[in-house]
């Protein structure tokens, strides 16, 4: 009976660790892959979260002058520990809105089993998948990164105007890359493209030679890796210049990491575009890249910018709700349609005081404007990127 | 109110537990008492899980079914699909000497793992199936984690005292015989390969049905939920530390590694953030050290096989084998 007295013990001390929470301060819950599939991609999620809140504090903090805090939670990107993550965030700590879960099955199951009973909003930076719009979320759930739907449609309809007319598709077997292929390819072949070769692959494979044998014998010199570039998709797009099946190589957000630039070289890489979402107003972006670098941070890491708004922005939504978790939902709507002063990353102070006087403010994202439609999705502003020395740059805007 | 969330997180756990300890018991028909290394919960477990919602979720465009039954029809399909999926995995692998097996079944989940995440019009891919009904979900929060925490404890107790009853029969001394000496059993007459792929179904059969359990109490079903960490080997640790050959075993397996888990990490974000962060980490280390520790200085587990239920004082033959270690 050792083993479980030790652990007794440890629930025991999980209980007393519980019994003195802080009741002062604020808290909103940042809930992350910390483990798991995306492990290389949620700390700097994390980090640009928590640079909101750093700066929401250092600008004399929120409400009456409390501490914001966030809490960190491991929905190791799937539903098990992300509804534990969140049961615990909600109802723990006490966490008054949610940033995340990161992936889309964990920000389903997390979203129906617990924050949507429990009435607590949740803005998700990265989970795209469709299905996530027809929740049925009582105005709950957010996200501040466009649906898959929308990417996928605007890389299409880009290619074209670009004078590619034939592609071979090749993407990752999740929901974030089988929802990009399928948006892709129906407005691609809808706008007159040819898709030459359309496969799943799944990811951490040590080859996918055969994969790419088989893409390139449709004929086409151009390949779309739907994928992650610092996971399968870096192999894939190696060894598909290593082999010189293709081209031309078009990856989607995903892809836009700077894993590939390390390991491949700027100088291999001249045929290689990423899309990728941007804020409209380069302002705004500007401001959130300074202050990001400032920490330490990389600003075109992936999700950074959009984890940064959807902390800044419940932020603005719990000080707009005057801290009642209730209101958040609404208030999130409220902070951002697009009409009122308009208001920077970074502008906690200024922000504050228009809410204290009760005056209309409309946050302009990092990633986008952020004018939630009904079913609390963003519209997408991408742009095309290009390998240019160690970052990415842009080459054209994406309609 | 802070009561209300250490009640809501405490009945929360209490529903994992439920349906983590079908899964265990459903495992330790197989290994505990039959010896048959099933490395592949994950698959049955997916078998339910789908199957409960194909049947249950209202009609959809794109995919078979939703044929919009009702919540226990969904999940007596679970049961019955995921033991029909195991007829015939183990009918041609339970030929196959334990490790070899475990080899196959693993292959097997991954098998059933990618067909879900692939075959568009069964599953619906990799987006997996929303609006799975919960039962009494349209109560509030706290009511309807309590309806659900009923259930799933009512289920829990059904399969437990069936399996129990089970194995007090001469048919769980029979089960025993097979596994602790075949030769010894098929000298005396028993269909040995009969035996074992009823143990295998049956056992198959609750890991579907607490696949189903899971996917109504999220509402969802996607394949992200089907990783063999979190759904095969994780119960493996639950039954191997609670005590294989022991359903109270099992069950108590599947409660400590449970909380230990999930309290781990209230414990962990008392830390700094930087380190907090980090520490979530050490939470799948500390789980590895406890089996670790468990099999080098308990073996049996925390509750042992017990031994004494037969009436045979026979010390040449029941002994020596900790159920733990695998041969």
């Amino acid at each position: 009976m050792r083993t479980f007295r030790i652990a007794a013990a440890a629930a025991l001390l999980g209980a007393t660790a519980l019994a003195a929470p802080a009741h002062a301060d604020v808290k909103i819950g940042l809930l992350g892959g910390v483990s798991g599939p995306i492990a290389a991609m949620a700390p700097a999620m994390i980090d640009s979260a928590n640079l909101a809140i750093k700066q929401v504090n250092d600008a004399g903090g929120i409400l009456g002058g409390e501490k914001l805090v966030g809490v960190v939670g491991d929905s190791a990107c799937n539903p098990q520990n992300a509804t534990d993550a969140a049961t615990k965030a909600v109802n723990i700590e006490g966490v008054v809105a949610i940033v995340g879960p990161h992936c889309s099955g964990a920000v389903l199951a997390a979203a129906n089993s617990v924050t949507i009973p429990a009435g607590i909003a949740i803005v998700t930076p990265s989970g795209t998948s469709p299905e996530i719009t027809s929740l049925q979320d009582n105005d709950t759930v957010f996200r501040t990164v466009p649906s898959d739907d929308y990417q996928g449609r605007a890389l299409a309809r880009t290619l074209l105007e670009r004078g590619t007319k034939k592609v071979a598709v090749a993407y990752l077997n999740n929901d974030y890359g089988k929802g990009l292929a399928e948006s892709f390819r129906a407005e691609f072949e809808e706008k007159g493209g040819e898709i030459a070769g359309f496969a799943a692959h799944e990811g951490e494979k040590a080859s996918y030679r055969s994969n790419l044998a088989e893409l390139a014998s449709g004929g086409a010199d151009t390949l779309v890796i739907l994928d992650y570039g610092d996971g399968s998709g870096l192999t894939m797009l190696r060894q598909a210049l290593e082999n010189g099946f293709f081209e031309n190589f078009i990856g989607a957000d995903g892809m836009k990491s700077d894993a590939p630039i390390k390991e491949l070289g700027a100088e291999n890489l001249e045929t290689f575009l990423a899309s990728a979402p941007v804020g409209e107003k380069s302002t705004s972006l500007d401001a959130f890249s300074k202050a990001f670098s400032d920490v330490g941070g990389d600003p075109s890491a992936i999700f950074v910018t959009t984890s940064y708004d959807a902390a800044f922005m419940l932020a603005l939504a719990i000080e707009k709700a005057g801290g009642d978790k209730a209101k958040v939902a609404a208030s999130l709507r409220e902070i951002s349609n697009g009409e009122g002063e308009p208001i920077l990353p970074g502008e906690w102070a200024k922000a504050k005081e228009l809410i204290a006087a009760g005056k209309a403010i409309d946050y302009k994202g990092a990633a986008g404007d952020h004018n939630f439609d009904e079913a609390g999705d963003v519209p997408g502003a991408y742009a095309l990127f290009k390998v240019s020395g160690t970052g990415f740059e842009v080459v054209s805007e994406m309609k | 109110m802070e009561w209300l969330g250490f009640v809501n997180y405490a009945v929360f756990m209490a529903i994992f537990i439920g349906i983590y300890a079908l899964l265990a018991l459903g495992l330790n028909i197989q290994w505990g008492y039959t010896g048959l290394f099933n490395a592949g919960i994950a698959g049955f477990f997916a078998v339910g899980a789908y199957t409960s919602a194909i049947l249950t979720t209202p009609f959809v465009e794109g995919r078979v079914g939703g044929f919009g039954l009702p919540v226990p029809v969904g999940w007596l399909g679970a049961m019955v699909a995921a033991g029909l999926i195991a007829w015939p995995i183990g009918k041609i692998c339970l030929r196959l000497r334990s490790d070899y097996l475990a080899i196959a079944t693993i292959g097997v989940a991954e098998i059933i793992r990618l067909v879900v995440k692939s075959e568009g019009w069964l599953t619906n891919a990799a987006r997996g199936i929303t609006n799975i009904p919960r039962p009494f979900g349209d109560l509030a929060y706290t009511m309807s984690q309590l309806a659900y925490l009923a259930i799933v404890l009512g289920v829990l107790l059904a399969a437990y005292l069936l399996v129990e009853r089970q194995f007090a029969s001469p048919w769980g001394r029979m089960m025993r015989a097979i596994r602790d000496n075949e030769d010894a059993a098929r000298a005396m007459g028993k269909d040995v390969p009969y035996r074992r792929l009823e143990a295998f179904i049956f056992g198959s059969a609750l890991m579907g049905l607490g696949g189903a359990l899971f996917a109504h109490f999220n509402r969802t079903i996607t394949p992200e939920a089907i990783d063999p960490m979190v759904a095969t080997f994780l119960v493996w640790i639950m039954l191997i530390l609670g005590g294989s050959g022991n359903n109270r075993g099992a069950i108590l397996g599947v409660a400590v590694v449970w909380i230990i888990w999930s309290m781990s990490e209230i414990v962990t974000d008392r830390l700094p953030h930087e380190y907090a962060v980090k520490a979530k980490y050490l939470r799948v280390f500390l789980i590895g050290l406890m089996l670790q520790v468990v099999l080098r200085f308990r073996p049996e587990g925390l509750l042992p096989e017990p031994q004494k239920r037969t009436h045979r004082p026979d010390p040449a033959t029941s002994g020596a084998r900790p159920p733990a270690a695998s041969d």
